[in-house]
């Protein structure tokens, strides 16, 4: 509190935050609460957590629009599964129900009418269309039965005699047996055996087949064939395969176990007639009332498919309605209501700049409503911390996405989602340095960044999605890349010859020596070093240098980041015993390491006297010698009293660091201790804003609070672990972090060195072969060339890069400052309510 | 030793069992479930627990066979999890389980063939976890031996079922029998692979099994007790494990009323306080399906009930130790009486009876 406001809003720290308290007349409540959310601006806080879900005021509203929900889900999923599409109305194209004001009532009764309408008509098309295809599922199947086996029949016929015999019941009399002979002999079609026919689904065919045969003890005869095509089931879509099957056997009783048998394991059975004639009278009868049902089943299909064409004019903004309601009477439950009072009280946060549009949105409402009692806000003073809330825009949203997820900042702590926005893309360019691939990326940016509005709309998938979301990150890492392209003069792992060279070699075969011709380069590296023998050790003496110095100042900066985050929690102290010490240790050290790169650099050493002293040996020394450097290895003057100087500097750094904050809470502690303030002294400490605020008036309410951020009693020993920790893990973390920016040299070197080899490996050999079919090889294997630079280069060692840099970010910069210990603020806001689904 | 090796192929499993156990209703939930005015109140509690959004999309004026029904998918869906991502020995334990319910099937099968009930009811009404193929085939057979050799001898209940083939009929008493004589088989055979298992698994289901075995030997012996089961033909049907085995086990056999069931149970601390009677005959509550025999004996269901708190209580211990697959039979079981109890307090409110509302046995 007490903050001033910045004129705009900015991301240097989190928006400031007030918790107002609504008044809400109940009559308004709803469209106030509607209006609010269309505003997406207050997070409510809720005030009966302890009472039960459905205890809750407005837990029949919501429960009413829970079965509109289901009916809406209903639906879509009955669209969904019909197999031609049904064209749904998109929600911007349709025309918006109105659920605020006086007609508000009637409007989602009438909803609620059609919604319910809709379903019964639905359902009762749903049924009968499954009554009806079941029927005709029957048909079907009694067709193939019949088909089937008068298939089996006839081949039957030709087997007669032998089928017969092998069918012919031992035990039973000779002579009735003759007899029935010739009275087959006499009809010639009439079989003796008794059968069942029927369907059965194939996957249970083996069981029941096994069953049967272990039930008739092996009296049987079964033949059974499939059915080609499936059945589908029109509820679930589901596709069944089924078999035919008939068993002949003999004796009543075998036959009735057969039939309950197939009963009981959900196969279907089919009587037919074994006289042939009869058999192809049914199977006409059978095919003429197929016709009839296809006919029925057509138009129930057309009438259902109109319905739902009706349904899915409309769906979409049903479906907003219904989320929008239920958001809006699940924060409706979280206010108090006095009933006796018909006043709901609502707490909740919102950015102190935006209290001007709540107020204008609840005089809207009230408006709106069409009553005289408008919605009070008050401004509440506490002692609790509000949430973050960092207020973006599209091309923020992904640089703050990317440090929130390694945490959300403290509220006003300083926010590196800021800076982030240059130095990510940045980072990512020194390992991505390419003028090619960062012209490929940056174009592809563009193409999504300029397509924004329709691919915004459309659902992109999981992949493309992320991508997308990350379209202006990749925007600037293009162009950054390009830009240290132009620095490390790549492009497609070639070179451009912008300015003339500095080296000129002599023509001639073999190795030549370039010699220097008086030219400086003016930007970038000198395109003569290109192909060079000695070009992999120039290029990676510069950029394992350039690393370190890109390190130690990412490092710095990150550090400095510390200091506005103590001014403005009010602890200077930490200033003198964490920022200063910890800024000489890393300066000491790796500053003056910069130093020397930087000094070594302007020196030309063809003309010095003294061969170039390494660097990584005079750091080693500094600390294994100190006091002493080789007359060979000295890089200027006086070095040994001055590492001296810094290696002292950096030791007393140390100690420093470790004692001086405990220290100093600890003579404060016995200070308050001394005047007689025991454990209530912090507590006056912490009453004193409370009561400047009485005093300050203003007409804000005062609350009292709940103290459930009850004040910690200063641990002494927490202070001095929490301090060693901290010591040590800076001053570890000051050499292993500076290493760890060595991974921009090692990534950039690996992805010169790639698209080097891609070149040599693909377009290289076939650029020198003549005529026409030179030109076809270059444009296939040219192809080929650029799919592999996309994929490989541009997605595969960019997501490389990205991670590298993201791990810079979060790891070696973030713990130099970052305390992100705050929470998210998650407003009521209605755009959001679809991306949460 | 165990605990070299058991995470290699149960430690995901177990985590995602443990998981699933701190998602068991607690006493808190269940005093707001106990709160609720209607079933739709019902509804929404539920789906602030684990179980979610399980009745989103049933048309509102449910009933609680519908929630029972739900509830038991999730178990179902949970078991087939599970089972689906476990390895030896572990899925021959999570089947061992599962052989329990396939008893319970078949005796509901050939029970309501006898009674002439329509066999499509009666299949929807088994269990989904004792399923099996040819189950459905069991409304053929009317003898045992039919029953046996014509669709049991393939089913992994062939070798607990042969020494029931002895009896000829199938009538309410044999049924009966039947069912009593696969649970001992099963329960031995159960016990027996636990003890191959070895280490803490045998050990917590040995406490488990023994329990169960106990429980089934009171049951027959009060349930047979004036009935025309002689009094061998009770021996042999009692388990031969248990704490009761083998001197409680003779002593039950030859009982002739409750008080000696009493007395033959009276050695084991934990079973006296069953028959502690409570003068006030609580109303029989939660009856388990398999316990179909409503023969007078108020007693008993007080009984049954003690023993479900018992049960409750030992699968609660089972999750006390590491490294070994109780945890697994624990957690379904417990389950298990988390949707009797969830059902009888959505009965409760359905049929207005609050009064016997808090008639649920609690589980944490």
């Amino acid at each position: 509190m007490g903050t001033p406001l910045d004129e705009y809003p900015t991301l240097f720290r989190s928006e400031p935050m007030s918790l107002v308290q609504l008044f809400v007349p109940a009559e308004v409540a709803h469209d106030t609460v509607s209006e609010l959310g269309e505003l997406g601006n207050v997070q409510f806080k809720d005030l009966n957590p302890d009472v039960n879900p459905f205890q809750r005021s407005f837990i029949g509203e919501i429960r009413r629009v829970d079965e509109m929900a289901r009916r809406v889900r209903f639906f879509s999923s009955q669209i969904e599964k019909e197999k031609d599409a049904i064209p749904v109305r998109p929600l911007y194209d349709s025309a918006s129900l109105i659920t605020v004001g006086p007609r508000a009532a009637q409007t989602m009764d009438e909803l609620d009418v059609t919604l319910a309408e809709h379903e019964t008509k639905l359902s009762q098309m749903n049924e009968s269309y499954e009554v009806l295809s079941g029927r005709l599922r029957e048909l079907v199947e009694a067709r193939h039965v019949l088909r089937e086996t008068a298939v089996f029949f006839e081949r039957a016929e030709v087997n007669h005699s032998e089928i017969r015999t092998s069918f012919d019941d031992s035990s039973a009399p000779l002579l009735q047996h003759d007899d029935r002979e010739n009275q087959f002999s006499a009809s010639n079609i009439q079989f003796d055996l008794e059968f069942v026919t029927g369907v059965i689904e194939r996957s249970r065919l083996p069981t029941f087949e096994r069953v049967l045969w272990r039930v008739l003890r092996g009296n049987l005869y079964m033949n059974h064939t499939d059915i080609a095509e499936p059945f589908i089931d029109p509820a679930t879509g589901a596709s069944t395969y089924k078999n035919v099957f008939i068993i002949f056997a003999h004796g009543d009783a075998l036959l009735a176990k057969i039939r309950k048998v197939a009963e009981s394991m959900g196969g279907t059975l089919y009587p037919i007639d074994p006289n042939a004639d009869k058999r192809v009278e049914l199977l006409r009868e059978v095919n003429v009332r197929i016709e009839d049902l296809d006919m029925v089943l057509y138009n129930t299909g057309s009438s259902r498919r109109t319905e739902l064409v009706k349904i899915g004019e409309s769906l979409m903004s049903w479906e907003d309605v219904v989320r929008k309601e239920k958001a809006i009477f699940e924060t409706l439950n979280l206010f108090n209501y006095d009933v006796r009072r018909k006043t709901l009280i609502a707490e909740g946060w919102c950015p102190t700049r935006d209290i001007t549009m709540i107020q204008l949105a609840l005089r809207h409402a009230t408006e709106e409503s069409g009553t005289t009692v408008p919605p009070i806000l008050h401004e509440l003073r506490t002692t609790k911390t509000p949430p973050t809330f960092q207020r973006t825009n599209r091309f923020t949203e992904g640089f703050q996405t990317i440090m929130d997820s390694y945490g959300i900042a403290t509220y006003e702590e300083v926010n590196p989602g800021l800076f982030a926005v240059i130095t990510f893309p940045f980072i990512f360019a020194v390992m991505f340095g390419d003028i090619g691939h960062g012209t490929i990326i940056f174009l592809a940016a563009l193409f999504m960044i300029l397509q924004e509005r329709k691919l915004a709309r459309a659902d992109l998938g999981e992949i493309f999605g992320m991508f997308f979301y990350g379209r202006y990150i990749i925007l600037l890492m293009g162009i950054f890349s390009v830009y240290t392209g132009f620095i490390y003069n790549d492009i497609f792992s070639k070179t451009l010859h912008l300015f003339t060279s500095g080296w000129t070699f002599p023509e001639g075969n073999g190795t030549v020596v370039g010699t220097f011709n008086g030219h400086v380069y003016p930007f970038g590296l000198d395109p003569g070093w290109h192909g060079a023998d000695n070009a992999l050790i120039f290029t990676n003496s510069y950029k394992m240098k350039m690393s370190i110095v890109l390190g130690v100042i990412h490092m710095t900066f990150a550090l400095c980041l510390q200091v506005p985050n103590h001014l403005r929690f009010k602890r200077p102290v930490d200033i003198y015993t964490n920022f200063i010490p910890q800024m000489l240790f890393l300066h000491s050290i790796f500053g003056y390491l910069v130093v020397c790169i930087l000094y070594k650099w302007t020196v030309d050493w063809s003309q010095s006297p003294t061969s170039p002293p390494s660097l990584l040996t005079m750091l080693i020394n500094m600390f294994l010698s100190p006091g002493t450097v080789d007359e060979g290895e000295q890089l200027y003057r006086g070095q040994p009293f001055v590492q001296v100087v810094l290696l002292l500097i950096a030791a007393v750094c140390v100690p420093w660091m470790l004692c001086v904050k405990p220290y100093l809470q600890w003579k404060e502690m016995r200070r308050v201790h001394d005047q007689g303030y025991v454990g209530i002294g912090q507590e006056a400490n912490g009453r004193h804003g409370d009561l400047e605020g009485e005093e300050e008036g203003n007409g804000r309410a005062i609350v009292e609070e709940m103290d459930d951020e009850a004040h910690e009693e200063h641990d002494f020993g927490e202070v001095i672990i929490h301090q060693v920790i901290h010591t040590i893990e800076f001053c570890l973390g000051c050499i292993s972090h500076t290493a760890s920016y060595l991974r921009l040299w090692a990534l950039s070197l690996a992805h010169a060195q790639l698209s080097e080899v891609l070149w040599d490996m693909t377009i290289a050999n076939v650029l020198g072969v003549p005529g026409v079919i030179g030109i076809i090889m270059v444009l296939i294997v040219g192809a080929l060339w650029f799919v592999f630079t996309v994929v490989i280069l541009c997605i595969m060692e960019g997501l490389s890069a990205f991670l590298h840099a993201l791990r810079l970010h979060w790891v070696e910069a973030n713990s130099k400052h970052y305390e992100a210990g705050g929470y998210q603020f998650v407003p009521l806001d209605f755009a959001k309510l679809n991306e949460k689904d | 030793m165990e605990a070299l090796f058991f995470n290699v192929d149960t430690g995901f499993l177990e985590g995602i069992v443990r998981g699933y156990r701190a998602g068991i209703l607690t006493t808190g939930q269940y005093a707001n479930l106990t709160q609720c005015e209607t079933l739709d109140d019902v509804k929404t509690q539920l789906s602030s627990t684990d179980y979610g959004n399980f009745l989103a999309e049933e048309p509102s004026p449910i009933s609680p066979s519908t929630i029972a029904d739900k509830a038991l998918k999730v178990l179902v869906d949970q078991f087939n999890f599970i089972k689906s991502n476990s390895v030896y020995p572990l899925n021959k334990f999570l089947e061992y389980m599962t052989y329990g319910y396939m008893i319970d099937n078949v005796i509901l099968l050939i029970t309501g063939t006898l009674h002439k009930r329509e066999t499509k009811e009666l299949l929807r009404r088994c269990h989904p976890l004792g399923w099996f193929d040819t189950m459905p085939a069991l409304t053929v057979p009317t003898t045992t031996e039919e029953l046996y050799e014509s669709v049991l001898v393939e089913t992994a209940l062939a070798d607990y079922f042969r020494d029931c083939i002895s009896a000829k009929e199938l009538d309410t008493l044999n049924i009966e029998i039947i069912r009593n004589t696969l649970y001992k088989a099963y329960l031995e055979d159960f016990a027996s692979f636990c003890e191959s298992i070895g280490g803490p698994t045998a050990e917590v289901m040995g406490r488990i099994l023994a329990f169960e075995a106990d429980r089934r030997t009171i049951n027959i012996t009060i349930n047979s007790i004036g009935t025309a089961v002689s009094k061998e033909q009770r021996a042999r049907l009692f388990p031969t494990i248990g704490r009761l085995f083998p001197a409680g086990n003779n002593a039950l056999a030859k009982a002739d009323d409750m008080d000696q069931v009493r007395a033959a149970c009276d050695p084991i601390q934990e079973y006296r306080i069953f028959f502690e009677a409570s003068g006030n005959g609580v109303p029989e509550l939660l009856h388990d399906g398999e316990s179909e025999d409503d023969d007078g004996f108020k007693m008993v269901a007080q009984i049954d009930d003690k023993f479900f708190t018992e049960e409750v209580n030992l699968n609660k211990q089972a999750f006390l130790q590491q490294f070994q697959y109780g945890v697994f039979y624990a957690y379904f079981k417990l389950k298990e009486q988390e949707i009797r109890n969830v059902t009888w307090i959505a009965e409760c409110i359905a049929q207005e009876a609050r009064d016997r509302i808090q008639d649920y046995i609690p589980i944490f």
